[in-house]
Order: C-alpha cells, then structure tokens, then sequence
C-alpha cells in the first residue's frame, strides 16, 4: 500500500440549519475540502460520501450521485457509504483504500447529515432503526436508553459516578467554545447541571442515568477530507498529514449476547489494529477525537483504546489530564457532545479536526506541538468501530 | 403462553437470542430451538423519559434479564422500583402500537 496524505479538509459550522438542504451542506464541505488543499480544477477520480438514513430524514437517496453532479465533478465514481454512526468513518476508510492501492489518486470523502428536518422524537425513532428489529426496536428502546443500561453497569463495576459524566460534559463544552464549528456553544458547570437541588430542570433524566447534559445535541452538518498521494500532495500547499493507521471491529448486535456488555471489545481491536499499522502506541499520542455521543463513552473508550487501564479514565479525567493542556487532550473540538453529532458527518468532523490540530491550525484550541493523532468513530452500540491514526510528516 | 424463540447450538450448547446462521461460538449451523424459562433476573436496566415518536408515555423501564435457562432478552420492566438482579417472572403482552397493530413482546414483573 503507498501513503495516503489528508491534502485538504473542510467543514460547515453544525447547528441546527433549516435554510440548507442535505446536499447543500454535502457540497459547501466538500468544496471547502477541495480549496483547502488548493486542488483548482485538477479532477477527483472519486467520491465517497458518509451518510446514515438520508431516505428517512430527507426523502433523498442516491446522495453521493447528485453530489458529483452538484460539484460538477462528473464522470467521476461516487458511492455512499452507510455505516450507521460509522459511516463517516466507513467513508473515510474506503477512500484510503482506493488511494492506497493505486485505483485512485484523488479522492473526496464528505459526511453528512440533516437531522433536524424532522422532530426530536422522530429523529430519536430513526436513530433506532439501528437496534435489533424484533430484540430491541418493538420494546421502544432508543440509543440513550442502550447508554443508560452500559453506564449502569460501568459505573457499578468501575466506580464511575455522576459527577465523572459531568466532568466530561463541561469539559468538552468548555472546549466547544474554542470551536466556532461546534453547535454547542454554552458554558456550562457542575452546579447547573448536576449538584444544585434544582439541576435536574436544566438536565433531566433522557434515560436513567443518562441526563440530558450526558447525551450530545441532534445537528445538521457535513465534513470533508481530500486523500491523495504523497506525489500530489507535494505539489499542493498544505504541510503533510497521513493516515498511517485504520482499524475496524465489528461485535454483537445486541448489547446482552455479549458475555461482559461492560467491555467494547470492537474499541479494543479496532484500535489495537491502527496502532500496530501505524507503528506506534497509544503513549505516542497527543491528541485523540473520541466518539463521546454519551458522556459514558468518552470515559470507557479512553481505556478500551489503550490509553488509560480499566477503571482509570474517569481518574485521568479527574485529574486533568484529558483537557487542553493535560498530557493527552481528548476532545478539544468539543467533541459530539459540543460539536454536534450529525450521524454521517461525525467521522469526517473528527479527522478534520484532527488535521487541523496537527498542521497546527486549530486556533485557541491547540494543542501544543501535535504530532500524532487518533479518533474513534463508534456505529451502533459498539458493534461497528472504526480507529485511526494521523501523523504530520517531519 | 407464547414467547420468544431462543437457539441452544447443538454441537457447543451456547444459547443464543436473537437468531444467528452460524453459532457465535462455534460456527455449527444447528440448532436446538428453547423457549425460556419463567422466571429470571435483571441485569441491567434503565427508565426512559423521552421515548421515540409513536409512544407517548414516560417513565418506562427497559431491562436485560437472564432466564433461568441462561436466555437472555430485553423486555418491558413492569416495576417501579427495578434494582440489578431482582427476580422477575415472564409474561407475553402487548408491548407497543405500530401502525394501528398491537406488538407482542416479553414483560417482566416482580416474584420471589
């Protein structure tokens, strides 16, 4: 396989944007990517494009065709990818692919998704099409509720608390605030969401123990990422960055036939495969976009991913050590909680912010000196994840 | 009464449920089907206050329970007060409306 360069990446701001169709926001990413790498006119021999239920949000499908058609970058291949959660991720990953086996040299990769075309419950009840059709969906159970039943059984085994999921909460919507492409943009603490006698009418229970402040928002958005060579990219303008590494795992559909429903086996072996393609450990990271749709999540997938052992995430975040600044800042986009998760665009959103953090462009935000960057981009409840290791080259 | 239909693979005796074509463990394609015991207990479970579209109620609790048998199943909790590894007896009820048709599903309340 030969090296594949993040040339170019591109983003709208998430939020929730009634005056944008699905492939308005699919396009203005996506052109954004292009300028970005300063690609002018050059052809893109493909195009994959990371969307989950477009045909249930927005009565479109066959997205990645009118997509091409938008960008006038026709006759080139297009597909849609759909992965649930992953998709973006899934999008990304066989974008690589094409790269990195000679089939293509310029490829355009966007995510996206407009959730907000619908109402909440509704988009709470596409969201769930995901779960099992007759184990789960019938029952009326919704991701948070599969959230709620995890962090149940995390916090009793681990000794995570409360306080720990808000700790995440404010802290990725501290850093939220550094992003001007994160939906959420509101300082929040402990006290309004979690200790005052009333908190619990800013942040009520979606599904006992997850809080509202425990789930992130329903956005519309779409990201973008141009992979080429390292021939090309040279040409362009932009400093180095390869994706060096991809893993991806897949586990049970539903959370009970797993023998431990604590341990996310698919974030274990995902992960472990991107590092050891990419030559490197966790411990050489030094910054990571994790998948925090659940505040629980942020915590387990800091240790299935081999940064910190079981058990001692929610104590790295205690002490500090997953802020900008700490020894391996995760999150400083905000992440889904801040960011927004808008289902398609989230895998994309979190290589992008990775770039910009290791061409060192990522504003207030920066983390000092990035290197090396991961993310996790976790599908359904854990039974479809993806990891990826970014580098910027010397 | 009727319930769920749950696979006990024949050649390693894993018990399965939903259905899978091949054993999760083994890979054997035979199965013997089960139904599950009467009685379980919970696992892990969760009260719902935002329920998707279609339901309006709140407050309804979702748990995994364990079968005696070792068939596991996510079902409707009918219990106020639910705590891990609380015993529940099985019933086969209605459990949603889905365009005008009543679902049957596994419901789970309270027994010694």
């Amino acid at each position: 396989m030969r090296p594949v360069v993040v040339a170019g990446v591109g983003m709208i701001p998430f939020e929730r944007r009634d005056e944008d169709s699905l492939m308005d926001m699919l396009a203005t990413a996506g052109l954004n990517a292009m300028d970005d790498a300063g690609l002018g006119d050059r052809p893109i021999d493909s195009v994959y494009v990371g969307n989950m239920a477009s045909g249930l949000f927005n009565h479109q499908v066959s997205v990645a065709s009118a997509l091409v058609d938008r960008l006038s970058l026709l006759p080139a291949a297009a597909d849609r990818v759909e992965n649930g959660p992953a998709s973006g991720g899934s999008a990304i990953k066989n974008g690589f692919l094409a790269v990195a086996s000679g089939f293509n040299d310029v490829v355009l990769v966007v995510g996206g998704e407009k959730m907000r075309e619908v109402i909440g419950p509704k988009a709470t009840d596409i969201v769930a099409c995901m779960t099992h059709p007759q184990a789960e969906y019938i029952y009326g159970v919704t991701l948070p509720a599969m959230a709620g039943m995890f962090a149940r059984l995390y916090m009793e085994k681990y000794g995570v608390t409360r306080e720990h999921l808000s700790m995440v909460a404010i802290k990725n919507q501290t850093n939220g605030l550094l992003n001007p492409y994160a939906h959420i943009q509101m300082k929040i603490t402990m006290e309004g969401i979690l200790s005052h006698p009333q908190s619990h009418i800013n942040s009520p229970v979606v599904a006992d123990p997850i809080h509202l402040y425990d789930c992130c928002p329903v956005s519309d958005g779409a990201a973008a990422v141009l992979l080429t060579t390292e021939e090309i990219a040279n040409k362009l303008k932009k400093p180095l960055v390869t994706i060096d590494g991809i893993g991806q795992a897949t586990d049970t559909h539903t959370l009970q036939e797993r023998s431990d429903p604590t341990d996310l086996k698919a974030v274990t072996l995902a992960s472990e495969q991107a590092f050891k393609m990419a030559g490197i450990k966790p411990k050489d990271i030094d910054v990571a976009e994790l998948h925090d749709a659940f505040t629980i999540l942020e915590i387990a997938e800091s240790e299935h991913a081999g940064f910190f052992p079981k058990g001692e995430g929610a104590k790295a975040l205690e002490r500090g050590e997953t802020q900008i600044g700490g020894k391996l800042p995760i999150n400083p986009s905000g992440g889904l909680k801040a960011r927004g998760h808008p289902v398609g665009a989230t895998g994309v959103a979190q290589v992008v912010e990775l770039v910009w953090q290791l061409r060192g462009e990522a504003g207030e935000r920066q983390v000092k000196g990035a290197a090396n960057g991961f993310s996790l981009n976790f599908g359904g409840f854990g039974n479809n994840v993806l990891a990826f290791v970014l580098r910027r080259k010397s | 009464m009727k319930t769920i239909t749950a696979y006990k693979c024949n050649k390693c005796g894993l018990v399965m449920y939903p259905y899978h074509d091949r054993c999760l463990n083994c890979k054997g394609r035979d199965f013997k089907e089960i139904a599950p015991t009467s009685k379980g207990k919970l696992l892990t479970y969760t009260v719902i206050e935002q329920l998707p579209w279609g339901m309006d109620e709140r407050g309804r609790v979702l748990g995994v329970v364990e079968f005696d048998n070792g068939v596991k199943a996510l079902g409707l909790i009918k219990d106020d007060a639910p705590r891990i590894g609380m015993k529940l007896k099985v019933n086969w009820e209605p459990v949603r409306e889905m365009g005008g048709e009543e679902i049957f599903g596994l419901t789970f309340v309270k027994t010694k």
